[in-house]
């Protein structure tokens, strides 16, 4: 049966929400498959007269199949694509080794693409431009208690500096916490 | 404490300079002199617009630069204040949530672009550059990130296809705003007549306001103008 | 250096600048820490909070967290060790020591610059004078140059007169030196708690007029640790108690309206008399009674007599077995209302002696009511339930959730572990009364958890272990009515760590003693030095200490000989 392999592909993005190691095999797989039915597709088409009119469904069969796999194929390029676009938004501008093993060169490439694009668009808002991927959420506090789960090294900040080992409690200002807490150095407390 | 919409919310009488002097020069223009309060409002009033309504609605560019404006100022004035005063921190605060409301905004308008690329482009080539919903640095953004799509397709999948099936069509990525979802809506002045299509066509008159849940394209018009507020 | 005005002095020093905050692992510890967190917190005051459980925690909390810093506060943890020798500070720092340990060591007393003490010198007791314990003058080879006017004396009558006046100095300086060395020996040899540090904090933010019932609820736990864990006379925490409740009252009133038809949901403290049965409202009737001190040692119920003395208690209050065995909650209301009546009224006969106190008890909205020593109970099971993939900080941090309101299932994690953690010292107690393995060796008695016990190595940590050792020591005089066991003290032992061989030892006052001060941080070094072992006293309580396993037979000999 035509297509399972494609459908392999989108089967995987349904099981997790994390950006799996790119499936290189199933994709080259697929894209074989796409190849060899045009080739089928080419030969027959040469053989379609005015009385051998049979091939004609085989040829529809085969042309959709190709636009399955061609769909499948990008499906799974574009959802990706948007996983990684999230993780940037929740991670910032450097995505952790644990994601980036699992990319491919393209998609890379166009993680680095989409940076420059936003960092462009921030570069616009207002004169010297605003990173709206700070303040996530609504302040309620200008500080906040947090609890360090790894060392984290020193931490400058308004004229002050605090070190953050493993197992500490501290009260920070909320502005110099946000991303830490993003990339797992410092977690809430909440009281 | 709902600092913001305290009158002395951005007190002026604490800095040497009012907060908004470049700004309301550009309002000025539009005969309309906002204080720095209802410029806030403004602004709060646009973001929850635009985090309620499905589709993109028109940008505030100069609403939005003014109030970046205004935090430049805040923290200039906030760093000349002695160490230890309190108004450090009411201000502080105020900034924060100035920003937040000004990031919130632009993140809403930045998602619902990405999602819409396609459909916004086209249709702000149809309007006048008066009228465009987009800031011309969002249809950049619009643009370059379609851009980078199908480069994306192009170099992993397309260009290892045969040559007639090779082509994509940035249509087939296109998604249309759903504009039929039903909204919670405030009538700010009385309004007449509202016509809602569908099965039944009904005609209904909003109060000066009431509160009502309605189909979006029925009053989109109205949000756009200012006279319903979503909530 | 001592601090009296706390806002003054310590607060404001404090506040806009950043601090590093040391705490001991102790209930007490953690309440005056949530206080001064508090405090901090709604002045936006940058600080760093560090849990450490003995000295080598606190040196390299220190050393980890220090640079740059100015100014770090030392809670229940610090006063008695000389600080500066451990820590080698740098000139800048300055220490603000809040601790409840006594004797203060003499070097942070008098330590003019660096530190400061935070309490009130004029309670503090007998603290010798500078001059007795610390000898400014600077040479001792001073040579006097007033004879040197007096030209016309010859050569030899100077130098007789020099040398009689240097030995006269000596003979000064020895005097001097014994003076001292009776002064530190009877300022230092026993070790003692003082007002409970939470209490302090409480007692600075009410001068700030910050105080809230919160904040007096953390302190009323605080003060309660110290009554449970008999750290301070009963007299005392009475006192503290009545001062408590003056506090409460007055934020009571404060908060305006009529008191009887305040909202539910608000929060309550009241005082009240209550039974000092251990977690009795969360627990059976008879697993509270079992495994409380006053109604286990009164009624001997490690023993069978004991059961059956418990069940004629029940039947003489007319409490039902089958409603004895249910959770107290279940119970039914009559009965529910009655059993405080009648306890108290069959305590006499029973000879159950004081088993009614005074507690206090918060409420807040419907469905948290838990009185002080609940929390404390549940605290304490916390803080020791360490274990692989429950790292000591994770426990501290559970257990200072304990305090705040909202984290009611924390709370009741806690009770649950309380009531496993008394159940275990009971059981403990019971193996070991049975076995009679309880050795006196004639001047103290001592016990040791042997490894082969079940659960021993639950004894490992501290606090169990003094729950323990203070249970034993009641049970044995009880059971063995001798005069003289009363006034015997016990140490307890427990395996601390296997692979390294080394054990926990804890020395429990004598029954008798009125005020809980205790020789044992003393004799425990001065043991170890005489028999060579290797002691580790990294405890800020100095009770308890680590010592080698291998050591221990010729230590205990040692410390009888010492205690003669």
């Amino acid at each position: 049966m035509f297509c399972r392999d494609a459908v392999k592909l989108v089967a995987e993005l349904n099981q997790t929400e994390d950006i799996k190691p790119f499936n290189e095999a199933v994709f080259r797989q697929v894209l074989e498959e796409v190849q060899s039915l045009f080739e089928e597709n080419s030969k027959d088409v040469n053989t379609i007269t005015e009385d051998n009119t049979a091939p004609k469904n085989t040829l529809l069969v085969r042309h959709y199949a190709m636009n399955r796999n061609k769909r499948c194929l990008l499906t799974y390029l574009f959802h990706r694509m948007r996983r990684l676009r999230q993780a940037r938004w929740e991670l910032g501008s450097i995505i952790p080794p644990e994601i980036s093993k699992n990319l491919i060169k393209p998609e890379a490439q166009w993680f680095h693409n989409y940076n420059k694009s936003l960092a462009t668009y921030m570069r616009t808002i207002g004169e010297d431009g605003l990173n709206i991927l700070n303040d996530i959420q609504p302040p309620k506090s200008l500080y906040i208690e947090v609890r360090c789960i790894q060392d984290y090294g020193r931490l400058e900040f308004d004229g002050q500096s605090v070190m953050l080992k493993k197992n500490t409690y501290h009260l920070l200002p909320r502005s110099e916490c946000e991303s830490l807490i993003r990339q797992g150095y410092l977690e809430h407390v909440s009281s | 404490m709902d600092v913001s919409n305290d009158s002395n919310g951005l007190d002026n009488s604490a800095f040497e300079n009012g907060g908004l002097n470049d700004a309301e020069a550009e309002f000025e223009s539009d005969e309309e002199e906002l204080t720095s309060d209802k410029a806030l409002q403004v602004l709060e009033s646009a973001w929850l617009n635009e985090k309620f309504a499905p589709e993109l609605l028109p940008h505030q560019q100069l609403l939005v630069e003014c109030m970046v404006q205004q935090i430049k100022h805040m923290e200039e004035n906030v760093q000349r204040l002695t160490k230890g005063d309190i108004r450090i921190n009411i201000h502080t605060m105020e900034i924060c949530r100035i920003r937040f409301i000004i990031s919130s905004y632009l993140r809403k308008r930045l998602d619902k672009i990405e999602e819409f690329a396609v459909h916004l482009l086209k249709e702000d080539a149809r309007r006048s550059p008066d009228e465009k919903y987009m800031t011309t640095a969002e249809a950049q953004f619009a643009r370059d990130y379609l851009t980078n799509i199908e480069k994306l397709f192009e170099t992993v999948a397309l260009q290892h296809m045969p040559q007639r099936c090779a082509n994509f069509d940035l249509d087939a990525i296109s998604m249309e705003p759903n504009l039929k979802k039903h909204v919670f809506a405030r009538a700010n002045k009385d309004i007449p007549t509202i016509l809602i299509s569908g099965v039944h066509e009904m005609e209904v008159s909003f109060a000066k306001g009431s509160q009502h849940i309605i189909q979006y394209s029925a009053i989109a018009h109205l949000v756009k103008d200012g006279s319903v507020q979503l909530i | 250096m001592f601090v009296k005005d706390l806002t003054k002095d310590f607060y404001q020093v404090v506040a806009g600048k950043q601090c590093l905050i040391l705490v001991n692992f102790d209930v007490d510890g953690i309440c005056a820490s949530k206080i001064l967190q508090s405090l901090f917190k709604n002045d936006n005051v940058v600080y760093t909070l560090v849990p450490v459980q003995g000295v080598k925690d606190m040196k390299s909390a220190y050393d980890d967290n220090a640079e740059d810093i100015e100014y770090v506060v030392l809670v229940n943890c610090g006063g008695n060790v000389d600080l500066i020798e451990i820590l080698q500070p740098e000139e800048t720092v300055t220490f603000f020591i809040l601790d409840s340990h006594r004797p203060y060591d003499l070097k942070n007393v008098y330590n003019e610059k660096q530190i400061k003490l935070l309490g009130d010198p004029t309670l503090e007791e007998a603290i010798p004078e500078y001059d007795v314990v610390f000898n400014d003058d600077s040479s001792d080879e001073e040579d006097e140059e007033e004879f040197s006017d007096n030209e016309e004396e010859s050569a030899q009558n100077r130098r007789l007169r020099q040398h009689e006046a240097r030995i006269n100095k000596k003979i000064k300086r020895r005097e001097w030196e014994e003076k001292r060395e009776e002064a530190l020996f009877h300022y230092e040899q026993l070790s003692y708690y003082a007002k409970s540090s939470a209490v302090i904090a409480y007692e600075m933010s009410w001068q700030m007029s910050r105080d809230n019932l919160d904040m007096v609820w953390w302190a009323i736990i605080g003060s309660t640790e110290q009554a449970i864990l008999n750290k301070v006379e009963s007299s005392t925490s009475v006192l503290e108690s009545g001062n408590l409740q003056s506090h409460v009252s007055r934020l009571t009133h404060a908060r305006g309206g009529n008191i009887d038809k305040q909202q539910l949901s608000a929060i309550k403290v009241t005082y009240d008399k209550d039974l000092r049965l251990a977690l009795y409202r969360h627990w059976t009737v008879e697993d509270s009674l079992k495994h409380s001190l006053p109604t286990a040692v009164a009624l001997r119920l490690w023993s069978i007599k004991g059961e059956h003395r418990m069940r004629e208690l029940l039947a003489e209050m007319g409490l039902p077995l089958c409603q004895s065995k249910q959770k107290f909650t279940s119970m039914d209301l009559t009965l529910r209302n009655e059993f405080k009546d009648m306890i108290e009224k069959l305590s006499d006969k029973y000879k159950i002696r004081s088993i009614v106190s005074g507690d206090f008890t918060m409420q807040y909205g419907y469905r948290f009511k838990y009185c002080a020593t609940d929390i404390v109970y549940a605290m304490l099971a916390i803080l020791e339930s360490t274990g692989r993939d429950r790292p000591p900080q994770l426990c501290f941090l559970e257990a200072s959730d304990c305090l705040s309101r909202m984290k009611k299932e924390i709370l009741e994690k806690g009770i649950e572990k309380a009531k496993i953690m008394l159940g275990y010292v009971f059981k403990a107690a019971q193996s070991l009364l049975e076995l009679k393995q309880v050795t006196n060796a004639g001047n103290f008695l001592y016990v040791v958890i042997s490894e082969g016990m079940l659960h021993h190595h639950l004894f490992a940590h501290p606090h169990m272990l003094l729950m323990l050792a203070q249970f034993i020591l009641r049970a044995y005089a009880e059971s063995t009515r001798s005069r003289k066991t009363a006034t015997l003290p016990l140490v307890a032992s427990a395996t601390f760590s296997e692979e390294e061989g080394t054990c926990l030892i804890v020395g429990v006052p004598p029954v008798l003693e009125e005020q809980p001060r205790s020789f044992f941080g003393k004799a425990f070094s001065q043991a170890a030095e005489n028999t060579n072992s290797f002691i580790d006293q990294d405890y800020f309580d100095v009770t308890m200490a680590r010592l080698k396993s291998e050591d221990r037979p010729k230590f205990f000999d040692a410390l009888s000989a010492l205690l003669q």
